[in-house]
């Protein structure tokens, strides 16, 4: 039977999977590009580890703090709500 | 915060209630900052854009219809004004134009045509997992990731800031910068392949 995957037969490149890796990870790749890069995943120790770093990079990010609100905007824009309010 | 919740606190809002204010202002002003500086890089300037968008937030409150989230609106509105703001200062940052990207991992990383397995990792990124979670956690390490998210371009930054630091969706950040999400897609690529890589000097240097 012909492989109906044409140009994926011979599977990603790691070189191919790490350009590809924000697609898989937002989830939109289409069926068939998900199962070939899984199946590259699942023998490439190389790949499957620089999947984790992203993830754990994103994890990481998610605890950088947010930015403060300056001293005195707080109540700045306190004051304009009031105003508005009034207004 | 979900549409009900958006329904909810845009009444408290109509009806004064400053306690809903202080909620909103401590919800969005990071996002906001984060826009805003991602199209005017002057800070001051960037901190004008901010309080501008609050007067236009407020202006807006009575028109605000519910049809997108309430932060996805108030993002639209920084967005706006700091990319009037850029382009009267004739600085306007191609949000749209992605320009030429570096690729994720250094190409030396891999064999090249040629070698035995051309594309193939020449040596394995490390197993992070098998680091002491300790490490992971660390202030230490926490610090080299938001140092990397400053030191990149803005779009790219402005991007990963909203979705990995602020934890939006990608539809959200589409809608507030006018985005495709082919675009939102390829900045969050490259963002976090930029963070990555400091990452990596950081845990296997």
């Amino acid at each position: 039977m012909a492989d109906p995957r044409g140009q994926f037969q011979h599977g990603y490149t790691c070189q191919e999977v790490v350009e590809l890796a924000s697609e898989y990870l937002e989830g939109v790749m289409t069926p068939v590009q998900r199962t070939e890069f899984e199946l590259h995943l699942n023998f490439c120790d190389g790949c499957f580890n620089f999947v984790e770093q992203v993830r754990t990079t994103v994890a990481t990010a998610g605890s950088v703090s947010e930015e403060d609100i300056p001293d005195g905007v707080r109540a700045q824009l306190l004051e304009a709500f009031r105003d508005w309010g009034r207004g | 915060m979900n549409v009900g919740q958006d329904a909810d606190l845009v009444a408290r809002l109509r009806a004064g209630d400053e306690q809903a204010f202080e909620e909103i202002v401590t919800a969005f002003y990071p996002a906001m900052a984060a826009v805003a500086r991602g199209y005017v890089r002057v800070r001051s300037v960037a901190d004008e854009v901010v309080q501008e968008a609050w007067v236009g937030v407020l202006n807006g409150l009575d028109r605000f219809e519910g049809r997108s989230a309430l932060r996805t609106w108030v993002l639209a509105i920084v967005a706006n004004i700091a990319r009037d703001r850029a382009v009267r200062e004739s600085r306007s940052l191609p949000f749209a134009s992605l320009g030429d990207g570096d690729p994720a991992v250094d190409p030396a990383r891999f064999s090249a045509v040629g070698e035995p397995y051309p594309g193939g990792w020449k040596s394995f990124p490390s197993d992070w997992r098998a680091l002491p979670e300790a490490r992971l956690l660390a202030r230490e390490t926490i610090d080299v990731v938001g140092r990397a998210i400053d030191a990149l371009p803005e779009p790219q930054r402005v991007v990963i800031t909203l979705r990995d630091v602020e934890g939006w969706s990608a539809d959200e950040v589409c809608d507030a910068l006018d985005l495709t999400p082919g675009n939102q897609r390829v900045l969050l690529h490259r963002a976090r392949a930029s963070v990555r890589t400091r990452l990596e000097r950081h845990l296997d240097g």
